[in-house]
């Protein structure tokens, strides 16, 4: 039971930290992204091949996930950026179907449908941190540093710009700010910190396939942003473990078949999602009215 | 001789993409809402088409009837429930995705849990393939479904130039304050563009269910194949759709000559990011500022 617990709860660390990153292109740059999953699979795949092929420990495996996915992103972000925000959503959705095909044929480095199997057991600066406890505070420790990362972005020029772009893009470049640019930057960021979340979850199952990044995760994600509450720093957090623990709960129903529990479980985020549109778009941790929200992101 | 058959089985595969994505621009170009939940229409006319059809023996046209029907409603109702209500209090881009999104989720699953989650295809007589000439096999729905498409463009020209309901939708696109002004109802006219839109998509999901066949899932593809033809096309030009989507299915299938099927929806991405890069404003648009 314990170690039940604990594991959920480094699943709940992972998702929080693959929201956490979406809330910053989503939530502060008003950015929407339908392949998050990818730059999480990235993170896993990259950091999973250069522990096993070249013996990288937890931290060089991580940044070299970082620097691949924040390259990939960036080829992404450049030109869609430039245009208009429903072209984002199209590549984005295009580049979440090719690269999904990417992971299940490239069979030399991703190892096809089976994935790749027997990643080493994640050392840092030397030491095992496989053991769950010491694993649970790993990925706890790199939620923190995003999470400050994040808010200090936020706070920062930067950060501002960012907000400024999303409230009303022509005012933000009427003022001399580089729209396509900073949008570009918080592309990149929101990916490579995904794809910390991809080697800690490399790491912890010792297994990766392509299931982990289809287009449902890349929703599920959204879900946990929005049910959560945009452009909040807490509220991304919440939403992860609201939206992980559902199952859980989920499966002590007595009458549900459990081969349906996945199916239930998209249908409450589903609706959940429409129904927080239509009542109350800033999220469960969000600002109280819709009024409040309009003078915070129109 | 590959080639032309790749050719033929590209258009046929065009005319079903482009039916499929004149819908979603028609909505988006009159109305400006970013449905994304246009793939669960065509979805939910499907699966309604096979279940009568393949399931019941219902004849064919109370099938495609109840199917059209059933598109329209969901287009009708997506508008009046989920729609209307968000764009009382706030009309974002961000907010409307959201809520279509959910919904194509709930639909998705829904399909998923009442019919099954594996492929269901309609078999009928018109999809087996006769060889016409030396090596060149063609079956006979593929000029049904070319057939239907052009039938279906020219009625909606029609509709579109003609008729009150189609000029006073196109009026919508370029200026909604001066709809109102000429006393019409901006809210009744998107209605249109809805039920119109959503039962556009009903030969496509008829075709797609009787050759490759229907799986829960597909809104999804229907979804990034609308979008990129939306976008190679020019957004706001329902003729360019069109094209679009016809260019889209003979890409498609033209890459078969060296690529396996799996990389159909690799040959989508790498045309549309092709257009994002070269001509963001597709092939009929007018060219589009950063916005």
């Amino acid at each position: 039971m314990a170690t039940y617990i604990i594991n959920l709860a480094i699943l709940i660390g992972i998702n929080a930290i693959l929201a956490v990153t979406l809330n910053f292109i989503l939530g502060y740059a008003g950015i929407f992204s339908l392949a998050h999953a990818i730059f999480f699979g990235i993170g896993a795949y990259t950091a999973a091949v250069a522990a096993m092929k070249f013996g990288a420990d937890f931290a060089a495996a991580t940044a070299a996930g970082m620097l691949v996915s924040g390259v990939i992103s960036l080829a992404l972000a450049l030109p869609a950026l430039r245009v208009r925000g429903e072209y984002f959503v199209a590549a984005s959705l295009g580049l979440q179907m090719l690269a999904l095909t990417v992971f299940s044929e490239w069979k030399s480095v991703t190892g096809g449908i089976g994935g790749l199997i027997g990643i080493p057991p994640p050392r840092l600066f030397g030491f095992d941190v496989s053991d769950p406890v010491l694993f649970l505070a790993l990925t706890l420790a790199c939620l923190g540093v995003i999470l400050i990362a994040i808010r200090a972005l936020v706070r920062s020029s930067f950060g501002r710009s960012l907000k400024a772009i999303r409230d009303d893009e022509t005012a933000a470049s009427a003022l001399g700010k580089n729209v396509a640019l900073l949008k570009t930057l918080a592309v990149m960021v929101s990916s490579s910190f995904a794809a910390v979340a991809g080697s800690l979850f490399a790491f912890f199952l010792s297994f990766i396939n392509v299931e982990s990044f289809v287009l449902e995760v890349s929703v599920q994600v959204i879900a946990m942003v929005i049910i959560g509450g945009t452009g909040t720093l807490l509220g991304p957090v919440i939403g992860a473990a609201i939206v992980l623990l559902l199952p859980a709960l989920l499966t002590y129903l007595p009458y549900l078949p459990p081969t349906e529990i996945g199916s239930i479980q998209q249908m409450i985020y589903g609706l959940a999602m429409v129904l927080l549109m239509i009542f109350r778009p800033s999220g469960l941790w969000g600002y109280g009215s819709s009024q409040d929200r309009k003078r915070a992101a129109p | 001789m590959v080639f032309l058959q790749l050719f033929l089985n590209g258009l046929q595969l065009g005319a079903i993409y482009a039916l499929t994505a004149v819908g979603f621009s028609l909505i988006f170009g009159s109305t400006k809402i970013f449905h994304v939940a246009h793939g669960s229409a065509f979805a939910i006319s499907g699966y309604i088409y096979w279940w009568l059809a393949s399931q019941l023996d219902v004849a064919w046209p109370v099938a495609t009837l109840a199917a059209v029907l059933a598109a329209a409603a969901f287009g009708l109702l997506m508008e009046r429930f989920i729609y209307r209500p968000i764009q009382r209090h706030e009309a974002s881009f961000f907010t409307v995705f959201i809520a279509a999104f959910g919904v194509s989720l709930v639909i998705q699953n829904l399909i998923g849990s009442v019919a099954g989650r594996g492929m269901e295809t309609v078999t009928t007589p018109l999809s087996r393939s006769v060889e016409i000439m030396d090596g060149l096999f063609v079956a006979p729905i593929s000029a049904i479904s070319i057939g239907v498409a052009i039938l279906v463009f020219t009625a909606l020209s029609y509709f579109l130039g003609r008729t009150h309901v189609g000029i006073a939708m196109r009026a919508l696109s370029e200026n909604p304050d001066l709809v109102r002004v000429f006393g019409l109802d901006p809210g009744r006219v998107a209605q249109w563009a809805f039920v119109i839109g959503s039962a556009v998509v009903v030969p496509g999901a008829i075709f797609t269910a009787m050759t490759a066949g229907l799986n829960p899932a597909i809104g999804t593809h229907v979804m990034l194949v609308s979008l990129a033809a939306t976008i190679v096309g020019g957004i706001g030009s329902v003729r360019g759709a069109a094209c679009g989507g016809m260019l889209l299915g003979l890409a498609e299938n033209l890459a078969y000559w060296k690529l396996d099927p799996q990389w159909s929806e690799a040959v989508t991405f790498v045309v549309l990011f092709a257009f994002i890069i070269f001509r963001p404003s597709g092939f009929f648009g007018t060219p589009t500022a950063a916005r």
